[in-house]
């Protein structure tokens, strides 16, 4: 094979590896441009936005219903609403994996004509006094 | 913007002597710099858990102590410092841009303010613990009401979120999400400019694809790893893991590229377990690349090197590791046994990963067209062997199919939570691989022959030439 051939040879790997490249990385930057945009519908805000009310709500009405440093039992801890009681208490009370060395006890009520799967996220403007976050109550009993 | 301002200033600023000392002039200096400010956030989160204080008194003390190093070496190395081999400050600026840019772009979805739920039940649970202090971080990880949350995980991330909520207290949960997601940008900025230097020693085309590649991986990290917007840390220690390959194992040897390598590998390290294993991994193929191992000297010196190569990068990331088990805390996934055969769960396995890795035969593909065609081309650019990327890359995913293989989770449901995320790792290394190609094959497509040596960094132009010293000279003294 002369050096002729030898060099359009590599021309054409050349070519091959910018097209493969190219297609490749273009496929995937195609991808991220669709999965930015799926998060930017203004549908999608609104609901990413309530969510994040709704826990900021928890968080405080954790605050404003338990003494700070009391030990806590939440219901159902395994299931994965009602573990948000638990990860939203940290560094203010001290969850507990038995009921019986709890002070309180932490329940999730939703609201009326709701389960709580899927987690209920409604309209209702949040009130962490009184526990109310959008379609969930937080219930706080001493025990 | 609140979270821009911590990156900036709460992380960037103390990280920034200790980055232009190892990066100097380069791109990589702008998304270094927080990464190290973020990796003395970790420093401090492991001295708060094993010997006390708060966060904010143990970062300082961590970020004053390493600036003061800083200084100290570069007031004592003087003039014997390594000189800086790289492209032209325009280069540099416009590298910045357009990998800034095309993180913008992804960046733009923190607009919808989505967490998680691994980012609530790990990492915000986490950032709150690290800000209690070393009681509450102690009490919290051994308290058995807290076991969903894998509290034998590494603190950088919930460190960046303690920082942050120091900053700006609790008022917006998200914070700590917005933390996680800019230090991935990050990560993947280090990724970006690696990808950029391939070609900063090649003819103008190339220098383009190489830019345009950089900023193509910025694109495409987010694309593998959609979950990281959520606050999922994934995508951070498998784009740190990623820089410590491109600088470590890629581009060529020079004290820089080593020690832009060794942070990225840090920062892996104590982001997840699985960035631990896979930074000791590539810890020891950079260990193999730059031969300290092999160089003659008296005994002691050769270990000492073994030390400083392998296991100093990673010393952050051990020390978390021993500490967590000497608190009595265990992973979740070899609790118990599985009641699955090994075969079965090998057969998921496989299925479940070769899943998510559609990229390796295209990336196969270029490689050995690359190899038939380009050899002669990356050894111009002093770029090492790809065999260093793929045994990276093969090393990892072996550590994690033997994880799956050999825990004790239900298997079929286990991949479905994570594998797409376990192999964010290997997706980004083969787009990456891919772009280098890319850049070799652009440069191979406009010298005019095979013997035409690639030109000379900008900088190493306006230098007087002799005497230059090589860096391989510098790594053998």
């Amino acid at each position: 094979m002369g050096e002729h051939s030898r060099r359009i040879g590599k021309r054409i790997g050349c070519a091959g590896i910018i097209s493969a490249a190219a297609v490749t990385l273009g496929l995937s930057v195609h991808h991220d441009l669709q999965v930015t945009a799926a998060a930017l519908t203004p549908a999608s805000i609104k609901q990413e936005t309530a969510a994040l009310r709704q826990e900021e709500c928890l968080y405080r009405a954790i605050r404003l219903l338990v003494p700070k440093g009391a030990t806590v039992y939440v219901n159902a801890p395994r299931f994965q609403p009602t573990q948000r009681l638990a990860e939203l208490s940290t560094s203010w009370a001290v969850p507990q994996a038995s009921l019986a060395n709890a002070q309180y006890r932490l329940s999730l009520v939703p609201a009326h004509g709701y389960g709580i799967v899927p987690f209920p996220l409604t309209g209702t403007p949040p009130d962490p006094a009184h526990g109310q976050c959008s379609g969930v109550t937080l219930e706080v009993r001493r025990r | 913007m609140r979270a821009l301002f911590v990156l900036v200033v709460g992380l960037g600023a103390p990280g920034l002597l200790p980055a232009l000392a190892v990066a100097r002039r380069s791109p990589v200096v702008v998304f270094l710099a927080p990464l190290i400010g973020a990796l003395m956030a970790a420093v401090a989160a492991v001295i708060e858990l094993g010997l006390g204080g708060s966060l904010p008194a143990d970062y300082a003390a961590v970020a004053v102590t390493a600036n003061l190093a800083v200084i100290a070496w570069w007031l004592a190395a003087g003039r014997s410092r390594p000189q800086w081999a790289g492209p032209a400050r325009e280069w540099s600026v416009v590298t910045v841009v357009v990998v800034l840019s095309c993180l913008a772009v992804s960046l733009n979805a923190l607009r919808s303010p989505g967490i998680g739920w691994d980012a609530n039940s790990i990492w915000l649970t986490h950032a709150m613990m690290v800000y209690g202090g070393h009681h509450e971080l102690l009490t919290g990880l051994q308290n058995v009401a807290y076991q969903f949350s894998n509290p034998d995980y590494p603190p950088l991330v919930p460190a960046a979120g303690a920082l942050a909520f120091t900053f700006f207290g609790f008022a917006n949960l998200h914070l700590a999400v917005d933390m996680t997601v800019l230090l991935s940008a990050c990560a993947l900025g280090v990724v970006g400019t690696g990808i950029a230097a391939t070609g900063s020693r090649g003819h103008q085309p190339a220098r383009i694809a190489a830019v345009a590649g950089a900023g193509a991986i910025c694109l495409v990290g987010f694309a593998v790893g959609a979950l990281a917007i959520v606050g999922y840390t994934d995508l951070l220690w498998a784009a740190a893991a990623v820089g410590a390959v491109i600088w470590g194992l890629v581009l060529p040897h020079s004290p820089q590229a080593l020690g832009v390598a060794w942070i990225c590998a840090a920062v892996a390290s104590l982001t997840k377990n699985e960035g631990l294993t896979t930074a000791l991994i590539i810890l020891v193929l950079i260990a193999l690349r730059y031969r300290p191992l092999s160089r003659p000297g008296p005994a002691a010196r050769t270990w000492a090197e073994r030390v400083a190569f392998v296991v100093l990068p990673a010393l952050p990331g051990l020390c978390w590791a021993g500490l967590i088990r000497r608190i009595g805390v265990h992973d979740a996934f070899f609790r118990s046994a599985s009641t699955e055969s090994p075969l079965t769960r090998a057969g998921a396995t496989i299925a479940g990963m070769a899943a998510h890795l559609a990229v390796a035969p295209v990336a196969l593909a270029v490689l050995l067209a690359g190899c038939w065609f380009l050899r002669a081309d990356r050894q111009r650019a002093q770029l090492a062997n790809p065999a260093w990327l793929w045994i990276a890359c093969l090393g990892s995913l072996v550590i994690i199919f033997a994880t799956y293989v050999a825990g004790g989770l239900e298997i079929h449901s286990w991949l479905l939570n994570s594998v797409n995320r376990t192999t964010i790792f290997a997706q980004v290394l083969l787009y990456s691989e891919i772009a280098i190609w890319l850049v070799i094959a652009v440069e191979g497509a406009v010298s005019r022959a095979d013997s035409e040596p690639f030109t000379r960094t900008d900088s190493e132009r306006s230098r007087p030439q002799p005497p230059v010293r090589t860096t391989s000279d510098q790594l053998r003294r």
